[in-house]
């Protein structure tokens, strides 16, 4: 198959051009120096890499420019008129995949940790003996369990960003949050249903009263069970996450997206961008698996 | 120290009621050891589980320590600190070790301190016979064992009253002789005790007084001697004669 694929990318005639893809990781910028007036360089001071430049202008003043030896432009005694250039300091800079992936994380990572409190609020609804609260937590888990991902992105940019004013990286990550905390609640649901009465029994006859013994007992264990099918949904969260991009959410998708515009090296960046992708998902996956190992001491 | 009032708990579910406890009016004195018998399905675990609130009455009531159980407004957090419960399942909390297991309630309920509650979880460890094994985990303990650290777990609250709900049986045979050998030094030392079991042995020599129930009524009461060799009821007669 890889070969048939590679046989028919040929016969397309598509040039690769993997060379161009680490510039949108990291590029190296210039940053000109100008003189400020007219003047005559009076001194080059060249100490290994770096040049320290000085210029007169006419009515004795005097400046300083420090740059990179390899972008020098001028001499020693050479006029200069303001605006022009005495030479450069070069810069690393982050390119937009970088920043995108940046974007995706953080993200990713704000929208996780509101997506398990609201699923672990509603989660614990969803067991209690509160009627109200049971019905509440599942009407919200079946709204949005039963509506895409996409809609639910547009509704909070659409509409409650526009009635609340709020913005679009809020709405992203709201709609995000709420989006995963309805999965998670049903995690957290089965994960405390899953732990035998007798713990509660014997947690509630020691003395503690109904959140100590959640919180002391239940929810660790439940916690321990549920880690699992919680990096599934957090795994998800991420590649979810990529939706963010139709509200012009500047994520990963989107840089790749704009990085494409402006190079045509569609192949070469979308393969960029799944691999991108999977590293944050396998970096997600051995941390879960380096927890669980952890919990794994009182089996 | 426990006095029980036409206590009554029915269970009415798909179209089915059942009279767990049906009427059951006795009095536990403080100091006194009572075993509770009878066949499965009497109602004595039901019985037992009312003691401490685990299982809502029906109507009746049950006062510990001069506090109503059936009172809406009754705290039952704080008559459970003073009730110990042993299981029969041990229930043993598995993500803690055997000394978190015995100081966690210490901790968050009676609030003590960590030191001082691990110096009484040490004391309670030596006591049921299991010192070295503070820092396993309940997992890799035997039944007996994970029993008996059940057991401290319940002292170390300091309990007035301990409440036993046939504790040695899902033990294996030779397993169930260090858990009662624990028991009997408790009654020696004066613990108030509530047990249902089926040893017999155990009623014999520890009883000061046993409850034979069945279909969730108290058919009769008294002492070991009396019970086992002359009782009264035509069903404690029965059971008696399959059991020994």
């Amino acid at each position: 198959m890889a070969a048939g694929l590679w046989i028919a990318t040929k016969k397309i005639d598509y040039t690769w051009r993997w060379n161009r893809i680490p510039q949108y990781f990291l590029y190296h910028q210039e940053d000109l120096q100008t003189v400020p007036f007219d003047g005559r360089v009076s001194r080059i001071d060249k100490l290994g890499d770096k040049t320290i430049v000085s210029v007169i202008s006419e009515n004795g003043d005097e400046k300083n420019f420090e740059i990179d030896t390899a972008t020098l432009q001028v001499d020693v005694d050479d006029e200069l008129l303001v605006g022009d250039e005495v030479g450069a300091t070069l810069h690393w800079r982050a390119g937009p995949l970088t920043l995108g992936l940046w974007t995706t994380l953080w993200l990713s990572a704000v929208a996780s940790v509101f997506g398990m409190v609201i699923g672990l609020v509603t989660g614990l609804c969803r067991v209690s003996n509160n009627i109200t609260l049971k019905q509440l937590s599942i009407f919200y888990i079946e709204v949005i369990r039963g509506t895409p991902l996409l809609v639910q992105i547009f509704i909070f940019y659409f509409f409650l960003g526009t009635v609340f004013d709020i913005s679009r990286i809020v709405a992203g990550i709201s709609a995000l949050a709420i989006f995963a905390g309805a999965y998670v609640a049903e995690i957290i649901r089965a994960g405390i249903q899953s732990i035998p009465k007798g713990q509660m029994e014997a947690a509630r006859s020691l003395g503690l009263n109904v959140p100590q013994a959640m919180i002391h007992i239940i929810l660790p264990q439940a916690f321990k069970r549920t880690l699992p099918p919680l990096a599934g949904q957090f795994i998800s969260l991420i590649k979810d996450s990529s939706l963010v991009s139709v509200i012009a959410i500047t994520d990963l998708t989107k840089s790749g997206r704009e990085v494409i515009t402006s190079t045509f090296a569609t192949f070469e960046i979308w393969f960029t961008v799944a691999l991108l992708y999977l590293l944050l998902t396998s970096v997600l996956s051995q941390v879960i698996a380096w927890v669980e190992r952890r919990l794994a001491v009182s089996d | 120290m426990i006095k029980t009032i036409d206590l009554k708990k029915i269970f009415t579910g798909r179209g089915q009621t059942i009279r767990a406890v049906d009427g059951v009016s006795t009095h536990v004195e403080s100091g006194e050891v009572v075993v509770i018998i009878g066949p499965s399905g009497s109602g004595k675990s039901t019985y037992l589980r009312c003691l401490n609130g685990l299982e809502t009455l029906t109507s009746g009531h049950i006062i510990v320590d001069g506090i109503d159980l059936s009172d809406k407004k009754t705290n039952l957090n704080l008559v459970r600190r003073e009730v110990g419960m042993v299981f029969q399942q041990f229930n043993l909390f598995p993500h803690k070790t055997v000394l978190e297991n015995i100081i966690l309630a210490q901790q968050v309920v009676r609030k003590r301190k960590r030191d001082e509650a691990e110096k009484r979880a040490r004391q309670l460890l030596v006591k049921v016979g299991i010192a070295e094994k503070e820092n396993v985990y309940p997992g890799h303990l035997s039944g007996g064992q994970q029993q008996r650290v059940a057991i401290a777990r319940a002292l170390a609250m300091d309990p007035k009253v301990m409440l036993f709900d046939e504790p040695t049986s899902a033990l294996d045979p030779e397993m169930v002789g260090e858990v009662l050998e624990v028991m009997k030094q408790l009654a020696r030392e004066g613990m108030t005790m509530v047990v249902v079991t089926h040893e017999m042995g155990f009623a014999r020599e520890v009883a000061d007084r046993v409850l034979f129930m069945d279909h969730g009524k108290l058919v009769e009461e008294g002492t070991p001697e009396h019970f086992f060799t002359e009782p009264r009821e035509e069903r404690a007669k029965a059971f008696l004669k399959q059991v020994l």
